[in-house]
């Protein structure tokens, strides 16, 4: 019993999680036909901040010694010990902790939004081939980089997170999680409004014709990148709440492999379809948390992980080949009736490109 | 006079992998992710042939150009012909080409683990070790090899009736088979002579450094960093471009690594990395793109203007 409550929490907090990487990228993709290839960048650039920053700002309020936070390569050693005596402060100053939570998140959407703003530089002037190629690569930079400059998550050893949810004592794990899917909620009820209201028609519409939206007066570049900079701040707020859930942020984490996965889930749901995404995000996490539970029941000579990054790779092909559209194809907007859309050219024609 | 040779043995990897990465973009105009992993197929054959028939590695390239030639066909009979006949858009090929390299690089996994437990040794950080100084034989055949491929190739594309019949379906489909060049045939064709020399390439691979399922995932935005470099539409640009990319690499971080900056050496995969974002950025078209004469009569005007 307690085993599959302890699931279930796992899963709703991996979930919480996904859900904002697939959201955004289905903003960015599913209605802004944007093809973002460097998900992983964004998100990592949330985590990275939070796990540079957080354990410091805890560790300086009870007052450890400044060297011990200052000089690298002492809190390189001492960063989880930090981290430990920082979870204990915090557990008796909920307010604080609560504060941290949502600093870190708001700081982590910034970093997200403005590693945004920078990949719409490329965005708005590449073809999506050579675009996707640079984001490919400046996501891998971000990663060589932490993983080498070590005053920002201590380079390839990583860096221990305090425990924000301490406080509440037995339920923190609860209460964890819980904040975590309150904040993703928040998130999907966002991207539906922003998806239903000119914004996202206009988004739309660039995704449909890009050239017909210009001619009717809109700013085709300022859309592209007010989108990147929203969907990436989703994607950098998502990686500071994974680097607080996990308690710890580890460079070589952030891999492409975390970019396929995003898009396998936006696919698979079905783009354009903010109900698709989510479904595409707890399929994908439901299967892959089931898989780490019952991973010492399964006799393979080799991890099962790699048979199921097979088996779904190849789902996705064939889901390309054969229902395009995904699982939940995208609809018609709420302005239109559905009479008039089945007789329209467009009826037949739901996922992008 | 070491690092050198060990940035010459790295370019030729580099070349020889990315030759086939520039191909296969000029026959459907999609970006390869799974190119790097063709390359650690060759070395895992490589390997296998070594373990398993006690050959020389050397002996294994032709196994090795035929186990990654055709694992390249197969994914483009597989997955990127059909999806081409459905007239899919370059991102649903993207996404294609990113499942295609999760696939294989999770294969390697499964394949390296399956074989450490059923032969009791390792799969995985293997090395083909070299007794000698500084000039091992792996630089002089890793040269020859390139050298004598690039020469072959050109021979093939430019002088063989069948080469420039070749060219003409990769780069003009619609033209090439008014004049009743079997299109689907050459791109086939191209597909396997790409994963092909990618396999080649692989061979080198584990002289160098430790090798395991993730090398030629490492590789491969190094080999787009040369072929953009030369230009994705150049196949022999990607010569160029390898060259630049493998000797900036490693002599880069060489003298970055010393006094007075003295990064770490980890840094190294930020060269070309850097050079091919910034690349992106000023000169997407790569080095064929510049409009050299444009760029020199524009500065010769400006100095005369100025002067």
């Amino acid at each position: 019993m307690a085993e599959l409550f302890s699931f279930l929490l796992g899963l709703a907090a991996f979930y919480s999680i996904y859900q904002m990487l697939a959201l955004s990228l289905n903003l960015e993709y599913g209605y802004g036909g944007l093809p973002n290839f460097g998900k992983v960048m964004f998100f990592a650039g949330g985590a990275f901040v939070t796990g540079a920053l957080l354990t410091r700002l805890v560790a300086l309020s009870p007052g450890a010694p400044p060297d011990m936070v200052w000089d690298v390569s002492k809190f390189k050693i001492y960063n989880t010990l930090l981290a430990t005596r920082g979870s204990g402060y915090l557990a008796t100053n909920p307010l604080l902790a609560l504060t941290l939570f949502a600093l870190m998140l708001i700081l982590g959407a910034g970093v997200g939004a403005l590693l945004g703003i920078l990949a719409s530089y490329p965005a708005v002037r590449l073809r999506e081939d050579y675009l996707g190629v640079t984001l490919i690569v400046s996501g891998e930079l971000l990663r060589i980089v932490a993983r080498n400059y070590e005053p920002l998550v201590c380079g390839t050893l990583g860096v221990s997170v305090p425990n924000l949810f301490a406080w509440a004592g037995t339920y923190s794990e609860l209460i964890k999680v819980g904040s975590m899917v309150a904040v993703s909620t928040a998130t999907v009820l966002l991207i539906n409004i922003m998806v239903n209201s000119p914004y996202g028609r206009a988004l739309r519409a660039m995704r449909d014709q890009e050239a017909a939206a210009a001619s009717l007066g809109k700013d085709v570049v300022l859309l592209k990148i007010k989108t990147l900079a929203v969907g990436s701040a989703i994607a950098g707020a998502a990686g500071s709440m994974y680097a607080m859930y996990l308690g710890a942020v580890v460079a070589d984490e952030f891999t492409p492999l975390k970019t396929f996965i995003v898009w396998l889930m936006v696919v698979m749901g079905g783009a354009g379809n903010n109900a698709g995404a989510c479904l595409g995000a707890l399929t994908y996490i439901g299967i892959d948390r089931a898989l780490t539970l019952f991973k010492h029941l399964i006799p393979l000579p080799f991890d099962v992980n790699y048979l199921y990054y097979t088996v779904m790779g190849v789902a996705l092909i064939l889901l390309l080949m054969y229902r395009p559209e995904g699982i939940l194809p995208e609809r018609p907007g709420r302005l239109y009736a559905t009479t008039e859309i089945s007789s329209d050219s467009r009826g037949g024609q739901a996922a992008p490109h | 006079m070491n690092v050198v040779l060990d940035a010459l043995a790295f370019s030729n990897i580099i070349v020889l992998s990315s030759i086939g990465l520039t191909l296969t973009y000029i026959t459907l105009k999609v970006p390869n992710f799974a190119h790097g992993d063709l390359v650690t197929i060759g070395a895992y054959t490589a390997l296998a042939a070594a373990r398993l028939l006690g050959i020389t590695p050397y002996a294994a390239i032709p196994l090795a150009f035929i186990a990654s030639g055709m694992a390249a066909l197969a994914s483009y009979y597989l997955v990127y012909r059909p999806l081409d006949r459905r007239g899919a858009g370059i991102v649903t090929l993207m996404i294609a080409s990113m499942s295609t390299e999760v696939i294989l690089r999770a294969s390697l996994h499964i394949f390296a683990d399956v074989m450490t437990t059923s032969t009791k040794s390792y799969w995985r950080g293997f090395l083909f070790r070299e007794e000698g100084g500084q000039l091992t034989s792996y630089i002089v055949v890793s040269t020859i090899t390139a050298i004598l491929i690039i020469i072959s190739l050109y021979l093939f594309l430019h002088r063989t009736k069948y080469g420039v019949a070749l060219r003409a379906a990769v780069e003009n489909p619609s033209l090439a088979s008014a004049i009743g060049i079997d299109v689907d045939k050459a791109r086939a064709v191209s597909w396997l002579i790409a994963g092909g020399l990618a396999g080649v390439a692989g061979v080198f691979m584990p002289f160098r450094t430790p090798t395991d399922p993730e090398t030629g995932w490492a590789l491969l935005l190094r080999m787009f960093a040369a072929s953009v470099l030369g230009g994705l539409d150049a196949v022999f640009g990607a010569v160029i471009g390898g060259y630049v990319i493998g000797l900036s690499e490693v002599l880069g971080i060489y003298l970055l690594s010393g006094p007075p900056l003295n990064l770490s050496t980890a840094y190294r995969p930020a060269i070309p990395f850097a050079i091919l974002v910034i690349l992106l950025l000023i000169a997407p078209r790569g080095l064929s793109g510049v409009e050299w004469r444009r760029l020199l009569s524009r500065m010769s005007r400006g100095v005369v203007r100025s002067g």
